[in-house]
Parts: C-alpha cells; structure tokens; sequence
C-alpha cells in the first residue's frame, strides 16, 4: 500500500473513495479507521495491534487491488523505467526518493526490516518485486493472486 | 467464417482465433474451437501458434512470474519454451519450434512487457466468450522447476527423521552409561550363582 501511496500523492483520499465505492463503509466507515488498521503493521512507527480481522484484512486487498488497477500505468512506467540501465531514469529516481521519505516518515527506522528498505541495493530489489506483484493482480481475479502471494511470503 | 478475439494490455495484444461449438448449441460469437492465436509485443517479432502451444506458454509465463515474486531462482524450461531472468529488471525467451530446421525465437522482455503479457493471459482466462481447457498448473511444470520448487522439502523429509531418530536414541541411552555398570553385574550374578549353589 505504501508502494500505491507513493505514485498517488493523495494515497489516503483515494484509498477511503475506492473504499466507499467498493461499499466498504461499514469496515471503514472513515479515514482514520482504515489508517488503524494499517497500523498493524509491525514495521510502522505507530504500530498497534489490534489483531485484524478478516473482513477488514480481504477489504484492505480489495482496495489495494482495485487501486492498482488505476495506477497500472504508472506502475507500468516505473518497471519501464528501470529496464535501461546506460540511462538514469528521473521516473525512477523520483518514485525512489519518495518512497524513502514516506518509510523515514512513517516506519520504525530502529526495525532491521526497515533498515533493509533503505538499503540502496536491497532496496531496488524489494520496491521491483512489490510492482511487479501488484501489476500482476488487476485482473477479475486479481483479489485472490494478491491474498496468493502474501500468503505465500 | 472464423471469430476473432482480441485482449489488449499497454503494449501487448492476444488475438484468439477460432470456432464455437455448435455441438454444444453455443452462440456464434463464442470461441470454443481455437485454431490459432498471435500475441503482439511492441517492437518485438510476433509469436503465433496453434491451441496445442497456447496452454504450455500460458503456465510457463505463470510458473516463472510465482518464481519471480516468491525470490526464487527464476529459471522455466520445457520442450516448446525457455524463460530465465537476465538480471532483475530483463528476462530472455526462448521459443522453439516444433517444426524441424526452425531456429528458435530468442526475446528479451522487460517487468513491464511481462505484466502486460500475464495480464492478456488473464484477461482470456477470465473470458465468458472463450473456452479454454483450464488444466492443473502443476502438470505442467518442466521436471527442472518442479526439483526447484520441492527441493527444499524433500532434503529435509529425508534427513530430519533419521536425524531426530539418531539424537533422541543417544539422549535417551546416554544416562543409562553412569547407571549400569558391567562390572558390578557380574558380581552380582555370581552371588546369585553362589547362593543357589
């Protein structure tokens, strides 16, 4: 999600409109709402654990997914952009330098996890391996290939 | 007269060609008969072949993009297609012709050409219009994955029981050595003996 947030700058209104569109209201019915049940992640400055449920953890994805289906472009761009190598890319750099920011904003920078993704080297790796995952579920059945894939990790 | 389907992705399009099957009384517009199928890539040689050559490419794209996300080494290879990553961001194709003195299509595709190309595979696989023979994954898998994927498990299924086996028996007879002494026992016996004697 955070990888989404990165391309749209207004990550969290977009994230509560799909979220009303897709009629999960009652789940979260508004922003902060979704924003506490982001906070179980172990990694986030503010983590709480609240332990998620079910129905809040398959609507989170839905959400993810559906976003993506609207970012694909430009998820699309970044791959691409990436794939020169003689070239620097300024789509890349941008995309690179922001998503650092938001992990220096809002992850607990003492976690090794979170050290890793800041990691130059280990850091392409991961952000390449998350758009590539997210590009590859925004198909109908895309909801069930991303449950897939972070079950799997 | 043949119906034509088409699915576009960014950069890439699938075109499936092909009959519905009036056995089945499906519309004129279904596609359950595929007698061909062309997948155009911007800027690279098309690839067109017949139904028999569709599904094995479908899971090879498949099985490599799960190699590549679960960070395992991302190698696919198979009689009719070969896929290895050249680094992180580019990936080689190899397709090989069943027909004789064909040399093979060599393609070098980036992240973005490979989801577009997935994503036209899913879009034909979630397709009402077409019917396409949904076979297991796993069947399909070249026998070099296949050793990739349970590699892992199978060492271990053969060393750890045997292992555990080994370490339990010496922990658990280990004690018996300050307990029993050989010497003693003999004694022992031989009082018996000499008692009942």
């Amino acid at each position: 999600m955070l990888i989404l947030e990165t391309i749209d700058l207004n990550g969290i209104q977009s994230l509560y409109t799909i979220s009303n569109r897709l009629n999960f209201n009652d789940i979260f019915p508004n922003k902060v709402s979704i924003w506490k049940v982001r906070n179980n992640n172990p990694l986030r400055k503010s983590y709480l654990k609240n332990n998620i449920r079910v129905d809040e953890f398959d609507a989170l994805i839905k959400i993810t997914v559906e976003m993506t289906r609207y970012l694909y472009p430009y998820i699309r761009e970044i791959l691409q952009s990436k794939e020169d190598l003689k070239n620097s890319s300024v789509i890349w750099d941008d995309f690179n330098k922001r998503f650092t920011e938001l992990i220096k904003e809002r992850f607990n920078l003492d976690s090794m996890r979170v050290k890793k993704l800041l990691n130059q080297t280990k850091n392409d790796e991961i952000i390449i391996n998350s758009l590539l995952t997210l590009s590859l579920c925004i198909s109908i059945e895309g909801y069930q290939k991303l449950k897939n894939f972070l079950f799997d990790f | 007269m043949q119906n034509k389907l088409s699915f576009h992705q960014s950069a890439v399009t699938l075109e499936i060609i092909g009959l519905p099957d009036y056995s089945n009384n499906e519309n004129k517009d279904q596609i359950s008969i595929i007698s061909q199928w062309k997948l155009t890539i911007i800027n690279k040689p098309l690839i067109e072949g017949k139904i028999e050559h569709l599904e094995p490419i479908m899971n090879a794209f498949y099985m490599y993009s799960n190699l590549l996300i679960k960070n395992e080494i991302p190698i696919y290879e198979s009689k009719l297609i070969d896929i290895k990553a050249e680094n992180l961001y580019m990936h080689n194709i190899v397709l090989k012709s069943s027909k004789p003195d064909v040399k093979p299509l060599i393609l070098k595709i980036g992240n973005s050409l490979l989801s577009d190309t997935i994503n036209c595979f899913d879009q034909l696989k979630e397709s009402s219009k077409i019917r396409i023979k949904k076979t297991d994954l796993s069947n399909n898998i070249s026998k070099k994955v296949r050793f990739g994927l349970n590699k892992k498990v199978k060492f271990f299924n053969f060393v750890l029981p045997p292992f555990i086996a080994i370490c339990s028996l010496i922990i658990f007879s280990a004690p018996f050595i300050y307990f029993y002494n050989p010497i003693e026992d003999k004694e022992k016996n031989e009082l018996i003996n000499l008692n009942k004697g």
